[in-house]
């Protein structure tokens, strides 16, 4: 318990300490919703085209792609308004022997790192999805219970967890090896790739790929599920099962990770 | 013309130094052909035709779009401006003794001869893994208008991000802006999903615009369908090119006054 009040209190200095630098640096605030709104808002017009010439794609319709799209988007805004730019920074910090800031600090270094570059600029793009989805419910014609609600909230939490572990064992592998561009690069071709397209879709290998080994597929396809009423019991456990297990990898990654750290920069 | 073989050579080789972006290339070919298979895999389950194209002539659109959206590469002048323009070290191309859009035309073609053997590659191996049955135009004129608007497709994309280059020297910070028009740039060529599957008035409007012939038109003529538009596509593929290099020399003799060659 001391433990956490002492960290709340470090992540809210982390926090003010953000704002002082956003207001130097004024210019770039907005540029994160823009950049990636216009993303959004270009997938709904690709799927507006798309269902303008077909009705269903598998068993979506319409408002269950719309409801994709806003709750990608919404895993997306909160990743980019809380911790990407801090992840993100990760295997630079290793590359230059900057993680020794980090590591010699009283704090959880991943916490300070995660949690260092928030940026409130993505608070706009929240809003954003918020409507589409917003939109997909009244196109899909879906009925909202406060149990479907809760259900849905439920799974966006931990899927936002899930986003945060790639994100982190992705950028992690840099303790291992001298550069993780590559592995960077693999990810923003599968976030690509899984933006545009539901789960749904996936099937044999694909599945594998997308729902197992890079699970980006599930991220936003199981909460749309769920509030749909499409989820089976199956489902649920997968989601959860997958969490898990790739919580137990970032933990061990990063762990034996610091262990590789040799503090010289490269 | 012997300066500019040159900067081609020297980029050429630069490219060498990075091996596995060229590998990279490729995979975000796979990405954009394994989107078209999964997504319209699904959709074609259930029915024969959208908008005009079969399955398989979906997926040869894709594959041929996905190849030119792949050689077109020239972000790389807008960017390579920008941070050279805010980091104060754009000085380098304003001294050398040739045109400074004559040398970025030079460097982005540099980079395209080293990656279009990497692409045809990348494009037959996914045409083998995904069993594509590529259908190709008979009429061989059909398929050099096609070559001809591929090309004066790249030099207007070409000036166009030479043109946004030019004005991070008023604005200083247009990388926000830079991004965004990348991810315009892949709706409106036609390199997210075909433009065919736009309503009529969408697409009357476009092909007043240059971007309708970069990918979109191109992929269509080298698969056998809209070959009536090859030549009006040419005329306006020009037309877009003339006025765009009038409004480069005007604004490169408006915005070169004002670099102080510092950086910020």
């Amino acid at each position: 318990m001391k433990q956490l009040r002492r960290n709340m209190r470090v992540v809210k200095e982390l926090i003010r300490l953000r704002f002082q630098n956003l207001m130097m640096f004024r210019l770039g605030f907005f540029g994160p919703f823009f950049v990636d709104g216009s993303l959004f808002c270009i997938q709904i017009l690709v799927f507006q085209a798309v269902y303008a010439n077909v009705e269903r794609i598998g068993s979506w319709e319409k408002g269950e792609m719309m409801l994709y799209i806003g709750t990608f988007s919404l895993l997306n805004a909160v990743n980019m308004m809380i911790y990407f730019f801090g992840v993100n920074a990760i295997p630079y910090k290793i590359k230059s022997g900057d993680m020794d800031l980090y590591l010699t600090k009283p704090i959880s270094p991943l916490l300070r790192l995660s949690l260092e570059q928030v940026n409130p600029g993505s608070v706009p793009l929240i809003i954003m999805s918020i409507l589409i989805i917003t939109y997909g419910v009244q196109t899909a014609g879906i009925r909202i219970s406060p149990g479907k609600l809760v259900w849905y909230l439920f799974w966006l939490v931990i899927m936002q967890v899930l986003y945060y572990e790639m994100e982190v064992i992705i950028r992690a592998i840099s303790f291992y090896i001298t550069s993780a561009t590559s592995f960077v690069q693999l990810e923003e071709a599968a976030l690509g790739l899984c933006m545009q397209l539901p789960g749904i879709a996936f099937y044999g290998i694909y599945k594998v790929i997308f729902y197992v080994i890079l699970p980006y597929g599930i991220m936003a396809t199981i909460p749309v599920q769920s509030i749909a009423g499409e989820m089976t019991a199956k489902t649920a456990v997968f989601g959860i099962g997958i969490v898990c297990i790739f919580s137990a990898i970032t933990y061990l990654i990063w762990i034996n990770g610091k262990k590789h750290y040799n503090s010289a920069s490269s | 013309m012997r300066k500019y073989r040159e900067i081609i050579r020297i980029y050429l080789k630069a490219q060498l130094a990075w091996r596995a972006d060229a590998l990279f290339n490729m995979l975000f070919v796979l990405a954009k052909i394994m989107f078209a298979y999964l997504l319209w895999g699904i959709i074609y389950d259930n029915r024969s035709e959208v908008a005009g194209f079969t399955f398989q002539g979906m997926l040869s659109y894709y594959l041929l779009s996905a190849f030119l959206s792949q050689i077109e590469m020239s972000k790389c002048i807008s960017e390579e401006m920008t941070a050279r323009i805010r980091n104060g070290t754009f000085s380098k191309y304003m001294v050398v003794p040739v045109n400074v859009q004559g040398y970025f035309m030079a460097m982005e073609m540099g980079k395209i001869l080293f990656y279009i053997g990497f692409d045809v590659i990348a494009v037959l191996i996914w045409k083998c893994l995904f069993r594509i049955q590529f259908t190709f135009t008979k009429s061989i004129m059909v398929a050099l208008c096609a070559v001809i608007i591929i090309l004066l497709g790249m030099i207007f994309m070409a000036q166009l991000n030479y043109y946004l280059g030019i004005l991070t020297l008023k604005y200083q910070e247009i990388g926000t802006f830079l991004m965004i028009k990348n991810n315009l740039a892949a709706l409106v060529t036609g390199s997210l999903v075909p433009l065919a599957l736009f309503p009529d008035a969408v697409l009357k409007i476009m092909k007043f615009l240059p971007f309708y012939y970069v990918v979109y038109l191109p992929s269509m003529l080298l698969s056998g369908k809209c070959e009536g538009e090859a030549v009006s596509g040419i005329v306006t593929l020009i037309i877009w090119c003339v006025i765009m290099e009038a409004v480069l020399s005007i604004t490169w003799k408006c915005y070169s006054k004002k670099y102080e060659g510092v950086g910020i």
